[in-house]
């Protein structure tokens, strides 16, 4: 497993910023100065307004939870508007190294969030996690080692990811449930996979009209050390990119390469729901009240869900592959082998449709345009790959795209 | 895709990996505490300004020496009939009423207090506690304001000699030992909670509120005070409180303690009151466990007879109801009581030992419930 070891001197000034932190009014500022500090218990910020958190840089302030004995997040920020949290790294929290929630108008910038050690199931979850929020923005950060992942962002509207590096995390960035977000300038490597396109049944909100572009994924093979019975403990290692569930889609002007499972799959929920590793009775309690999501098989309860992926737009990206067979360690890799000559999809599409559905359909068109030479899978899942086939030529279309912000 | 042909051999491969995985990766040391430094800061850190006032001496509450807690005018000592258990700290409790103030009667709940009102509660030990007025050791004190927009709690900690106390926000430990009644000693390490800690507690609904003064936790003789009067007469006779007419039948809890004042399970209930149901409530920042204490709650599931947990994680103790009448061992609330680990214990904030007597009742209360 890959390895995040920085030298650490840790000091001790948790009186002080703690303080800081339970004092802290609104339109107020929190200097943290230069050090590595090492805390006992979880830092939180609750309702407030105008309120900026920022260290002396990423490589200076370090705001460590190694071993802490109270609270599960390092920070937390809830309920609150118009704050901003910079220039600093935040390690090895027991749940959340830095979660917000239930916030409007959120900048995260400069910030690296990290797990030392080898990375490991005992990691915390989410790296940098912004849930139930609205018009959130990740730049310059780095997240490293989370079990669930890197940079999440869940349950969101108008949210910005960009300029941001992802690596040795189960998934490197995650945008789910959310809506109007931008992806692009992202750097994804050495995952497990590298981004999750997803949206999930039973949420508070659903998500749509997401935009992905110029970034760069490659080389996310790290084997899966998710926590048993989450959903990224059912993504297999070497996906670069995944789609999953999710309407209105752009895709483009991406390099996605060296993936030893598939550069990008775009695939329905009913493939998760399938997984019998990845079932709520597997999590612990604990996983899941702090948010971990499993596969709910229960999902066609949800009618305001929908499961399919539809009106995706993948453009102008750049597809490589320097691994020559596909990987055997999950099922999709052996499928490849067996029905694929033994070649690693550029991009795969699971063709998994409601009843009486067609994949011409406009709520249920995948187009592809401009990607060079790819090796293309329609699987056919839904039909025990009866009609697996390597035809681009259905699915060379251009949609006109939907997006709140063009 | 798990029909297909490949998902028996998937599996195989799968488990091998995981396998491998757990053997290579597991590791305690994420358990582990390093060590860090001591300093401090040299720049203020945050640019939030603060009003309060530093040392408790500055509210003139007591006279001098400050820690012979002798109250000033305008400062009244009241007691209550059951206190929650805080690693059998003492208390001493009083109440500063602006000049002029009264407080107004309330028949449930907490009486209503002027704006300028300060409820004021003093932790302490006795060295020796069949010596309770002899050689003790003030740790804090805590004040509730009531101010124009509501309660603001804060807490002041006193020093080694004594003197004074510090205001602190942030909460800490301090060692502390005695011996009991029975010539037992005792030390353990005494937890000063945080200000978001002291609101965790007093938090009903939105606001912020006083626990402990309500007519029927007050509707007792004072101790400490000569005449043994019933104190909310007194209260009445210093012209601080008006009772309304009927006053012979007022509200009263029975103390835990004492047989005399109750049945089992009304001793129970009012031990369970004070110490569990300021957060089980409805209101109360355990409301989502659906297990509600309130001394006047009749409905016995809601109690937590045949009540399984909602949200305990592990606290639960793979337990599977809150109470199994007649059987306290199986039962999640003694479970709770029991335990010390921060993940575990109820409350769970407040002690870092258990109270040994309150879950001897409650475990006999438990299996008395048997007998219905």
């Amino acid at each position: 497993m890959p390895e995040y070891n920085p030298e650490r001197t840790y000091l001790n000034m948790e009186e002080a910023i703690l303080e800081a932190f339970i004092l802290a009014k609104d339109s107020s500022t929190i200097q943290l100065p230069e050090g590595h500090y090492l805390f006992s218990q979880e830092l939180s910020i609750n309702g407030k307004k105008h309120l900026t958190i920022k260290g002396m840089g990423m490589d200076k302030t370090v705001l460590s939870f190694k071993g802490q004995t109270k609270g599960a997040q390092g920070l937390l920020v809830s309920n609150s508007q118009n704050i901003t949290l910079a220039n600093m790294t935040i390690e090895d929290a027991t749940g959340d190294n830095l979660k917000i929630t239930d916030c409007d108008t959120v900048v995260l910038r400069n910030i690296r969030s990290a797990w030392t050690g080898k990375a490991s199931t005992e990691n915390g979850a989410y790296g940098i996690y912004p849930v139930l929020s609205n018009n959130v923005l990740i730049e310059n950060c780095v997240a490293i080692g989370a079990s669930d992942a890197g940079i999440y962002v869940g349950q969101s509207d108008q949210v910005i990811i960009r300029n941001n590096k992802a690596f040795y995390n189960v998934a490197g960035i995650e945008s789910e449930n959310s809506k109007d977000v931008e992806i692009y300038n992202n750097e994804v490597y050495e995952n497990t996979s590298g981004l999750l396109i997803f949206n999930l049944p039973k949420l508070t909100r659903y998500g749509s009209k997401i935009k992905a572009y110029k970034n760069t994924i490659y080389n996310n093979n790290t084997p899966n050390f998710g926590v048993k019975g989450s959903i990224v403990s059912s993504v297999p290692k070497g996906t670069g990119v995944v789609i999953m569930a999710t309407q209105d889609v752009a895709f483009y002007d991406n390099t996605i390469k060296n993936h030893k499972t598939s550069n990008l799959s775009v695939v329905s929920y009913e493939i998760f729901a399938a997984d019998e590793d990845a079932r709520e009775e597997e999590l612990t309690d604990e996983a899941q009240l702090q948010g971990i999501r499993s596969v709910d098989s229960d999902f066609r309860k949800d009618s305001l869900y929908n499961p399919y992926p539809g009106r995706i737009q993948i453009s102008q990206n750049q597809f490589e592959n320097s691994y020559g067979f596909p990987t055997l360690t999950n099922e999709y890799g052996i499928l490849m082998l067996l029905k694929n000559k033994r070649i690693i999809p550029d991009v795969v599409y699971d063709g998994i449709l409601p009843k009486g559905a067609k994949l011409q359909d406009d709520q249920h068109k995948i187009c592809l345009e401009d990607n060079g030479e790819i090796n293309f899978v329609y699987m056919d899942a839904a039909n025990e790959f009866e009609n697996f086939s390597n035809d681009l030529e259905p699915f060379n279309c251009k949609l006109k795209m939907n997006m709140t912000r063009q | 895709m798990t029909k297909g042909l490949t998902t028996h051999l998937f599996k195989i491969l799968f488990c091998l990996g995981a396998l491998a995985f757990s053997l290579g990766c597991s590791s305690d040391s994420k358990k582990q505490i390093p060590k860090a430094i001591k300093v401090s800061s040299k720049k203020r850190i945050s640019n939030s300004k603060l009003s309060e006032k530093e040392w408790l001496s500055e509210y003139n509450f007591f006279k001098k020496p400050l820690s012979d807690l002798q109250p000033k005018k305008g400062v009244f000592a009241y007691d209550l009939n059951n206190a929650l258990f805080t690693d059998y700290a003492f208390k001493k409790r009083f109440i500063f009423l602006p000049d002029g103030k009264k407080m107004t009667y309330q028949n449930e709940g907490v009486l209503d207090f002027e704006i300028g009102s300060i409820l004021i509660k003093n932790f302490y030990y006795p060295k020796d506690f069949n010596k309770p007025m002899d050689e003790i050791k003030i740790i804090e004190t805590r004040l509730l304001i009531k101010e124009v927009d509501g309660w603001k709690p804060l807490n002041y900690v006193w020093n080694e000699s004594q003197s004074d106390a510090k205001l602190n926000y942030v909460g800490g430990e301090v060692p502390v030992s005695w011996k009991n009644e029975n010539q037992v000693h005792k030390s353990i390490s005494y937890g000063i909670p945080n200000l978001n800690e002291c609101k965790n507690c007093h938090f009903k609904g939105s606001e912020i509120t006083p626990i402990g003064p309500t007519v029927a936790q007050l509707n007792k003789k004072y101790s400490a005070i000569k005449s043994a009067q019933n104190q909310l007469e007194r209260f009445q006779n210093l012209g601080i409180l008006d009772l309304p007419d009927s006053h012979p039948s007022l509200p009263k809890l029975p103390i835990w303690d004492d047989p005399k004042t109750g049945s089992i399970k009304l001793r129970a209930n009012a031990y369970l009151d004070a110490n569990c149901a300021h957060c089980h409530r409805e209101q109360g920042s355990a409301k989502n466990s659906g297990l509600y204490l309130t001394y006047n709650e009749t409905n016995m599931r809601r109690r937590g007879v045949f009540k399984p947990p909602v949200a305990a994680g592990k606290g639960s103790g793979n337990l599977e109801y809150s109470i199994v009448p007649g059987n306290p061992e199986e039962s999640i609330l003694i479970y709770r009581m029991k335990n010390n680990d921060p993940a575990i214990r109820m409350p769970e904030i407040g002690r870092v030992s258990a109270h040994k007597e309150g879950i001897a009742l409650i475990e006999q209360y438990i299996r008395s419930l048997a007998d219905h």
